[in-house]
């Protein structure tokens, strides 16, 4: 049971308070807390969950903006941050972004949408589609409208139907005149190749996005080619249990707009889509690095966007860096980027150059790691791949699409001499 | 929705005087056609309940609540029933019979089932709180807990993390008594949670490390398999990567060790300084549980070989810990430690592990007493008395065994010691002649796994997240607790002193004594801690060792000798031990000093009787003595000889260094420096003859 919200801006001034239950919570946990993250260094580092000495505090952090929730008693860890998470999701959603700016212009909306979404420490609704029913979000009519007619409240007078029917995601009647759905296999691919070229961990997350457009209350059949390759899968509230443990079926009838309807975990893969061979070699002071990019396995389809970063240890005092292919860049904070995007047919890539160490220091002695990024769309590379879309209980035929596309998620490539 | 809103604002309106006004809309509410209204208005209730608690249960509103969640056809107003139920009758159960019986039927069979029935329905936040309340129901049949587990088993794959391991917590309090289905249910969990590591944001995922470190630090066979899930990645949290090292370690098996050993290697090459030292301990620990030790050595030798100081100092102390278990590596590592220079090892402990190999291999290291003697000649600038102490004893060693080399090192060590000597106390000297050859073991602690345990009842709630009891965390009554456990410690020390209080009369003995020797034979154990956090137990101790001590019982006899001429004490003065301690507390010290004793004076004090006799020799009354050699304890009292004002005394003799230290208290402040003198040269004359 949460006891109060806090929505603290970047420099740690309490941008609005909502207090939940009788017990008022002081501002003043406010202050220990900021002090507490400052002294902590980097408040990234801070835990997700601090206890303060009166209060336990939930904290996550959003584009600056720093969510705390307290609470006195004990409760299950994940409800609090899980539900932060919702009302950061929801937030950005309705403001169009996260920002102090945003959040003081629409204290209104937000006042009104934590309302809904808990009261007196319970969650109650965090599903966007029904909030966003029973609030209207911002935009410029609405704003016009306010100011002429002098009537501010942005509340609907109707209760969404939904609240009382059995699925409670999805509002009764909607109606579109294109009915239209989309269904996106996103994947992110984890690996990490050690300093001997070796694949250690090959890990692919990828979801089931899915974009719907339906009129009435339709009902939805999706099944997969191969759907054993899945190692572990978590769904939408919105899909049935029953039939995906006999057949491996996902049946649902779906909210409206835009949802995660399924993610899965695909693992002990064999290969991945490029390579990247990172080269040191130290003599006297100076350190040569050499970099080489290359496909290697062709997924059939262009591997975009491909960058690879690293960060420079600290004993580096210079680096000169050039690539034959795309562009290097280092930052104040050490950081060195090289955006490659697509591997030209005729040559390899690579980035060489020396880096300069600290005087004092014969060899290079710690190894950066190299952080890959691609993006290859139209491909699941764990192979995953809808078979077919069912759709019942529509009056019209809609328009089907699928569309897939892999990512790099956390690729790292550690060097060696 | 409107009215709806209008109720949701009147409930929130914290003022006493608009309670009435308040029971009529809630009343309706509850009864309201729209199931929005009805929701609102349960938590309503509540917050008329925190205002007012006698409105609330006058209007009957905990039955209609009742009534409305077992016969609602909403789930949302079901849940906000349930939960302004449980805290009502939770905060009621207290003061009404009642509502305790209310709050069992909550968990009994039909309500439970009603709930489970509905649990699709339910809003994810709704599931959460109902499968908590279905944990505390006990099923009565293992086919009952089969029922509950089948219904839930696709809870397990819902998006929220929070249900997910709300049914986690479930499944496992459920089979707790069935060891295969536990079994079982750690094997059907691991995917689900592995998933949410891998989902949702980086909080999220260490809220479910956390959870997951638990079960691996519980189950770690089970998890053997899946190691590679606890690899780090580059840019996690600090925080996030401490967490996997440990469950690597945990992890670890005869199968699996070499991969997870590589991986740890390559961490110690990281830029993250804590990261790369919290690895290299991970491998030590790792060689302590002895799989594939061969292969750990040569990858901590080649830690020795990369030349970063942080690197060298950490695996400096694990070879000397390795060493320690498996001396029939020494060989390989002394080569190895030979070649490191001790210049570039700053850190104490690292140093101290180095001089502590130094001087076990001494006969085959070529050149250890000469790296010695130079480590000596730079005994000033070494400021750890660690260091100091392993340098010692290293000298030492190393002159058993090569006595010509090492005889002006240790010549030039003692002197320097010696020259510090006054910094040390006794038992750290003694440490220095010998040196405790703790065995290392493999790091299993009971405590800690006892903590473990307890924090297993906790799953799903807030200590895994930062791995503590729950007890000792902060809660509500936090300082209601301390108040009561102030008042636990005066309690005890009071009962102590009564307890002691019958026993002692005639007896002349005094607890703050034996409270000293008792803490000082748990020092030696290691939970020293313990024995003295705990109260009652140097009382409980102090009991049984009166009757020890009544075997020191002093004799009665006193000859009264004159005084000196200022100040005269009473030579048969009286003072029951119960007053003793009463003023002892009372009294400020009036003077604390140090005297050393004669030569002599040591010689005789073999026994505390000694003393006691030669002091009453001069007027000054022992009420309790006690101690072994080399250390005694006194608490002596006298009295003036026209007045009834006394000195009470309280004298600690270490014979060993030949040290006294006394602090005199007295009810006639003007006249304790007087006292004191004629203390010290009664004390002074003991053992003249």
């Amino acid at each position: 049971m949460l006891q109060c919200i806090f929505l603290l801006s970047d420099s740690g001034e309490v941008m609005l308070e909502k207090q939940l239950t009788g017990h008022r919570v002081d501002r003043s946990i406010c202050d220990w807390f900021w002090e507490h993250a400052i002294s902590q260094g980097d408040s990234f580092k801070l835990l997700p969950v601090v206890a303060s000495p009166t209060h336990y505090l939930f904290q996550i952090v959003r584009e600056g903006i720093t969510f705390l929730a307290c609470t006195q008693v004990e409760m299950p860890p994940l409800m609090g941050i899980e539900f932060l998470c919702r009302v950061a999701d929801v937030l950005s959603d309705y403001l169009g972004g996260l920002n102090e700016d945003l959040i003081k212009d629409n204290f209104v909306i937000v006042y009104q949408l934590l309302d809904e979404m808990i009261d007196n420490g319970f969650p109650l609704t965090t599903e966007p589609n029904i909030l966003r029913e029973m609030i209207a979000p911002p935009n410029i009519v609405s704003k016009v409208l306010s100011v002429v007619t002098g009537n501010s409240s942005n509340m609907s007078n109707t209760l969404p139907g939904a609240t009382a029917s059995c699925v409670p995601w999805r509002t009764t009647d909607l109606k579109h005149s294109n009915n239209e759905v989309y269904v996106d296999l996103v994947e992110e691919m984890d690996a990490i190749i050690n300093r001997d070229g070796v694949l250690v961990k090959c890990e692919i997350f990828g979801e089931v996005q899915v974009n719907s457009h339906l009129s009435g209350l339709p009902d939805l059949t999706l099944s997969f080619a191969n759907p054993s390759i899945l190692n572990d899968v978590s769904f939408h509230p919105c899909v049935r249990f029953r039939p995906w443990e006999s057949h491996q079926i996902l049946s649902f009838v779906p909210p409206d707009g835009q949802f995660k309807l399924m993610s899965y975990r695909v693992k002990k893969l064999k290969s991945t889509p490029i390579y990247v061979k990172p080269q040191l070699t130290s003599d006297a002071g100076t350190c040569r690095l050499n970099v080489l990019v290359g496909i290697r396995n062709d997924p059939g389809k262009t591997i975009d966007s491909i960058a690879v970063q690293f960060q420079l240890p600290p004993c580096i005092l210079s680096a000169d860096l050039t690539s034959n292919h795309g562009t290097v860049n280092i930052l104040a904070n050490k950081t060195c980027s090289w955006s490659i995007g697509r591997i030209p047919k005729d040559k390899a890539p690579s980035m060489t150059g020396t880096l300069v160490l600290e005087t004092g220091l014969e060899r290079l002695n710690v190894f950066p790691t190299f952080q890959v990024d691609f993006r290859i769309m139209g491909v699941a590379l764990s192979g995953l791949q809808i078979d077919k879309l069912d759709l019942k209980n529509l009056p019209t035929r809609p328009y089907k699409g699928f569309r897939a596309l892999t990512r790099a998620g956390e690729y790292e490539v550690r060097s060696q001499f | 929705m409107i009215r709806g809103l209008a109720l949701r604002s009147l409930c929130s309106l914290r003022v006493a005087n608009l309670v009435e006004y308040l029971v009529g809309p809630l009343g309706l509410g509850l009864k309201d056609s729209n199931s929005y209204v009805r929701m609102v208005a349960a938590i309503g209730v509540l917050k008329l309940y925190h205002i007012s608690v006698s409105t609330c249960v006058d209007a009957d509103f905990p039955a209609m609540l009742k009534h409305l969640m077992l016969h609602d056809p909403d789930a949302q107003v079901v849940a906000n029933c349930l939960s302004a139920l449980q805290e009502i009758w939770s905060l009621e159960a207290s003061s009404s019979e009642e509502a305790s019986r209310d709050r069992e039927t909550l968990l009994s069979k039909p309500v439970i089932y009603y709930l489970l029935n509905r649990m699709k329905e339910f809003s994810e936040w709704a599931q959460c709180l109902v499968l908590e309340l279905v944990v505390k129901y006990v099923p009565s049949e293992s086919s009952e807990i089969f029922d509950i587990m089948n219904l839930l088993e696709d809870r397990l794959q819902h998006a929220n993390g929070a249900v997910v391991l709300a049914t986690i917590k479930l499944f496992l309090q459920l089979t707790l008594s069935m060891t295969d289905v536990h079994q079982q249910v750690y094997e059907r969990i691991k995917a689900p949670l592995l998933t949410l590591v891998s989902s949702g944001s980086p909080e999220q995922s260490y809220a479910v490390l956390s959870h997951l470190h638990l079960l691996v630090m519980r189950a770690p066979m089970l998890f053997s398999s899946d190691y590679k899930h606890f690899y780090c990645q580059y840019n996690e949290p600090f925080y996030v990567k401490k967490l996997k090292l440990e469950m690597l370690t945990a992890v670890a098996n005869e199968s699996n060790t070499y991969e997870i050993v590589t991986e740890l290697c390559e961490y110690a090459a990281n830029v993250d300084i804590p990261i790369a030292r919290e690895s290299i301990r991970a491998v030590g620990k790792i060689a302590l549980q002895q799989y594939d030790v061969n292969a750990i050595v040569d990858r901590l030798l080649q830690f020795l070989e990369m030349e970063k100081d942080y690197v060298t100092a950490e695996t400096l102390v694990l070879v000397k810990d390795l060493l320690r278990k498996y001396p029939q590596w020494s060989h390989d590592c002394i080569a190895v430690v030979g070649n490191i220079s001790t210049k570039n090892i700053q850190e104490p402990k690292a140093k101290a592990a180095l001089i502590w190999m130094l001087g076990e291999y001494s006969q085959d290291m070529h050149d250890a007493p000469y790296i010695l003697e130079s480590l000596i000649d730079n005994w000033d600038d070494e400021h750890s008395a660690e260091v100091r102490l392993h340098l010692l004893t290293a000298v030492l060693k190393c002159f058993f065994k090569r006595p010509p080399e090492t005889q002006k090192a240790l010549g030039a060590a003692l002197a320097a010691g010696l020259v510090d000597f006054h910094q040390y106390n006794v038992s750290v000297a003694e440490r220095v002649v010998n040196p405790p050859k703790q065995a290392v073991s493999v790091f299993a602690d009971t405590q800690n796994s006892e903590i473990k345990d307890r924090i297993f009842d906790e799953f799903n709630t807030l200590s895994v997240v930062y791995q503590k009891g729950q007890n000792l965390q902060i809660t509500l009554f936090q300082l209601r607790g301390l108040e009561a456990n102030d008042k636990d410690l005066l309690l005890g020390t009071s009962e102590k002193e009564e307890s002691r209080g019958p026993i002692n009369n005639g007896s002349e003995y005094s607890a703050p004594m034996y409270d000293g020797s008792s803490v000082s034979m748990a020092a030696s154990q290691t939970q020293a801690e313990l024995t003295i956090s705990n109260p009652t137990l140097p009382a409980h101790a102090s009991s049984l060792a009166i009757d020890d001590l009544l075997g020191l019982g002093l004799p009665v006899a006193s000859t009264p000798v004159p005084s000196p001429p200022p100040l005269k004490l009473n030579a048969k003065a009286g003072l029951d031990p119960g007053t003793f301690q009463q003023k002892w507390r009372q009294l400020p010290i009036a003077s604390s000093q140090e005297y050393s004793l004669s030569p002599q004076g040591v010689v005789a004090l073999t026994a505390p009787q000694a003393l006691l006799r030669h002091m009453q020799g001069h007027s000054i009354h022992c009420i309790a003595s006690g101690g072994k050699s080399p250390n005694f304890k006194f608490f002596f009292f006298a009295q003036k000889a026209e007045e009834s004002s006394t000195f009470l005394v309280e004298c600690i003799i270490n014979t060993s260094s030949s040290k006294s230290q006394i602090k005199i208290k007295a009810d006639d402040q003007s006249t304790s420096q007087a006292f004191s003198d004629l203390f010290q040269s009664a004390l002074s004359k003991f053992g003249m003859p």
